[in-house]
């Protein structure tokens, strides 16, 4: 069994949950405007396009085992799967932005993320790399990307022909938040 | 990050330390008030009190909790007054004290959360300084530590008693393990047959049977000891109460005196979290239905001082709490009469019968509003509860002589024993504490009557739900069910459709992620032997749910 580094989540109290979202809604909202030094991004894709999150929130990237679907749980959930013992949702980012269900392959993965304790998978199409990238390559979305994505992404980094979208890791933890 | 963690955990350990002293003090001046009023103006106890206060005055201070520090402060002044002057022992004095350490309570109990605690507090120790005419006199500052004194305090958990305090999560990830090799000795299992299978018998074939059966006998004997870590004295919730009889009494106008007993009763931690809510009903209803007027009891010949027990026993593995009171006695008459101008049918001789009906959800006897009573949790809200924690509440009440409820309550949660059913390929497990029966279904004996599901069970007509319509497993079947599972809390029960009956299984309960939403029919989940996860069904829930097809 590899060892936890952080505080194990399993029974705590909702109110520590609670806490967590505010921590990480706050996270989130002071990513983009501080570009410092280097990023490191977990890269992977869903439906083609790019997407990444930063290498810190980040615990690891599993193969998708069985997800046992969860009744009445909202509707980007795609289910809970056995991580050594340990109980992880899983979210399925897809239905998130708009995307149909995901049919796994073997190339599908759960990046395993921790945001202060508090331990999610995010179900994607494939993994593609820990990319660095010059923090002063983040950019604000142009208008025609934001239009569409506004509501999920922290910014973008321009690499060469490639656009990577930064993913905000609070869309992935208030994803009850909206059941519709 | 981790400065905020390790602070988050020291006040958590602060909490656990101060709470039984505030609680302890606040039991002492209650016992002072009591005597007092008896005309015992003696206050020779008070002094170990001041050492009390004057421990959590420097533990808040250590903390940077002025509030709380502010309480312990003026408390420790009144209490210094109280034993130097006799003729300062007044009823508003007594009164003051227990006002004040019960907000110490209350306060400490915030501690996790220091921007709410400092009005009430500033409120509450003008007042004192008012009743000791020192007004404007300043009071101490908080002390200001550096973080490494902190955080150094943060490891000597342990006390000369040799007893160490754990953090609960670290239990919890003892459980975890210890599920994890559950499920890999299942996994051994699976092998010592498939090899018996295989090859038949043989002396290598043997020691590992006795290998594998001796690591089943030692997990059993982990299982226990695991258990053992996580249960708690029952004092910890009873604790609790002895300043909310008071008040509730007061404002009453009643005089009670509380009474508990087996305050040493272990249970775990889980079911102690919950027990609380319920418990403040029983003994709410017990002061303002149970008791009579002061003036009342004395007409009938009984002591004016009502008593009302709080008792706590094991017996085998479960464990017996009784709320029972020494007051006028339910009332079956008026229950009738209330029974029937609700519309329910109520039956007029069995006694007990009679008795079952406070539990049906709206009921109240109670002739007028009173501010407990009118806080809309009621007597089902606490039968509810206790059933959702798979335990049992009934009532006995004789007329003049008082009424007594007895709540029976599994020693934990955290380990069930639960049923294993499938139902369109997804496994569930179902706790054996709700399953009344498991039936197997013969063609012709489910009807269906304005399209739900009914049989024919212990000759009365239950509702069956369709398992896969009930959990949404979205599949569309054509074949039938082959078997229901009768699901029970109190005294409510529904039949669930499922396919497979797979065998009885010990599972460690583990909750569910607040991002899987709050289900009604799923109370949490389990790995298998297999290594997946199965929800566990919240048969309480189940059985509670108004609208099912």
């Amino acid at each position: 069994m590899a060892r936890h580094s952080k505080a194990p989540v399993v029974a705590a109290a909702p109110s520590v949950f609670e806490f967590a979202d505010q921590v990480a809604a706050q996270e989130a909202a002071a990513v983009a405007p501080a570009p410092v030094g280097t990023l490191h991004l977990i890269t992977f894709r869903l439906d083609g396009e790019e997407f990444g999150l930063p290498v810190e929130t980040v615990r690891e990237v599993i193969r998708v085992g069985d997800i046992t679907r969860v009744p009445q749980a909202p509707r980007h959930i795609r289910g809970v799967t056995n991580l050594r013992g340990r109980i992880l949702p899983v979210v399925e980012i897809r239905t998130r932005l708009g995307l149909a269900p995901l049919v796994p392959r073997s190339t599908a993965r759960i990046i395993v993320t921790d945001v202060r304790g508090r331990v999610l998978g995010l179900l994607v199409d494939s993994v593609a790399q820990v990319q660095k990238v010059p923090a002063d390559r983040l950019v604000a979305a142009p208008d025609e990307v934001k239009s569409a994505h506004t509501t999920y992404l922290t910014g973008v980094v321009h690499m060469d022909a490639r656009l990577i979208i930064l993913l905000d890791l609070a869309l992935a933890l208030d994803a009850s938040a909206s059941p519709t | 990050m981790d400065h905020d963690n390790a602070f988050g955990e020291l006040i958590q350990e602060y909490i656990a330390e101060s709470l039984p002293l505030a609680e302890a003090v606040t039991d002492a001046f209650l016992a002072l008030e009591r005597r007092w009023r008896d005309g015992d103006t003696d206050a020779a106890d008070a002094a170990g009190l001041k050492g009390t206060l004057h421990t959590l005055k420097g533990n808040s201070a250590m903390m940077g909790l002025a509030p709380i520090q502010l309480v312990a402060h003026v408390l420790e002044d009144l209490t210094a007054r109280i034993l130097a002057d006799t003729a300062a022992r007044t009823e508003a004095a007594a009164a003051l004290l227990v006002e004040g350490s019960g907000l110490l309570a209350d306060l400490v109990q915030a501690a996790a959360n220091p921007a709410a605690l400092g009005g009430a507090a500033e409120e509450y120790a003008g007042r004192v300084r008012v009743h000791l005419g020192t007004a404007g006199d300043p009071v101490g500052q908080p002390l200001r530590l550096e973080r490494r004194n902190i955080e150094r305090r943060a490891d000597a958990g342990a006390d000369a008693s040799g007893t160490i305090r754990v953090d609960f999560r670290r239990l919890d990830t003892m459980l975890e393990i210890f599920g994890e090799a559950m499920i890999e000795r299942s996994a051994l299992l699976e092998v010592y047959r498939g090899l018996t299978a295989r090859y038949g018998s043989g002396p290598e074939i043997a020691d590992l049977e006795r290998a594998v059966s001796a690591l089943g006998a030692t997990m059993k004997r982990l299982e226990t000891a695991l258990m053992q870590t996580r249960l708690l004295p029952i004092a910890t919730v009873f604790g609790r109460f002895g300043r909310a009889v008071r008040d509730l009494a007061r404002d009453e106008r009643k005089r009670v005196r509380l009474v508990t007993e087996g305050d040493d009763t272990r249970l775990d931690k889980t079911i102690l979290d919950r027990l609380g809510e319920p418990l403040v009903h029983l003994l709410s209803n017990a002061i303002v239905h149970g008791v009579e007027p002061e003036a009342e009891r004395v007409r009938v010949g009984k002591p004016p001082e009502a008593t009302v027990l709080l008792r706590a026993a094991t017996l085998a593995d479960q464990v017996q709490i009784t709320v029972a009171d020494d007051g006028r006695g339910l009332d079956t008459d008026r229950i009738v009469a209330k029974a029937r101008a609700l519309g329910l049918d109520a039956p007029s001789a069995d006694r007990e019968a009679i008795h079952a009906l406070i539990f049906v959800p709206g009921f109240s006897t109670a002739e007028q509003v009173s501010t407990v009573a009118g806080r809309g949790v009621g007597l089902d809200a606490a039968a509810a509860a206790i059933h959702a924690l798979g335990g049992g509440i009934e009532v006995a009440s004789e007329p003049g002589r008082g009424t007594s409820f007895t709540l029976t309550l599994p020693l934990t949660l955290a380990i069930v024993r639960s049923l294993i059913v499938e139902v369109d390929e997804e496994r569930y497990a179902v706790p054996l504490s709700h399953v009344a029966e498991t039936v197997r279904l013969e063609p012709g004996t489910l009807h269906e009557i304005n399209s739900r599901g009914v049989a024919m069970w212990r000759g009365s007509a239950i509702h069956v739900a369709d398992g896969g319509q009930l959990l949404g497993t979205g599949a569309t079947r054509t074949a039938p069910r082959n078997y229901y599972v009768v699901l029970f809390a109190g005294p409510r029960r529904r039949g669930l459709l499922v396919d497979r009956l797979v065998g009885h299984q010990d599972v460690v309960v583990k909750g569910l992620d607040p991002t899987l939403g709050r289900p009604d029919v799923v109370s949490g989940a389990t790995i298998l032997g297999d290594g997946r996860v199965a929800c566990i069904l919240d048969a309480a829930g189940i059985v509670a749910l108004r609208e099912v097809a």
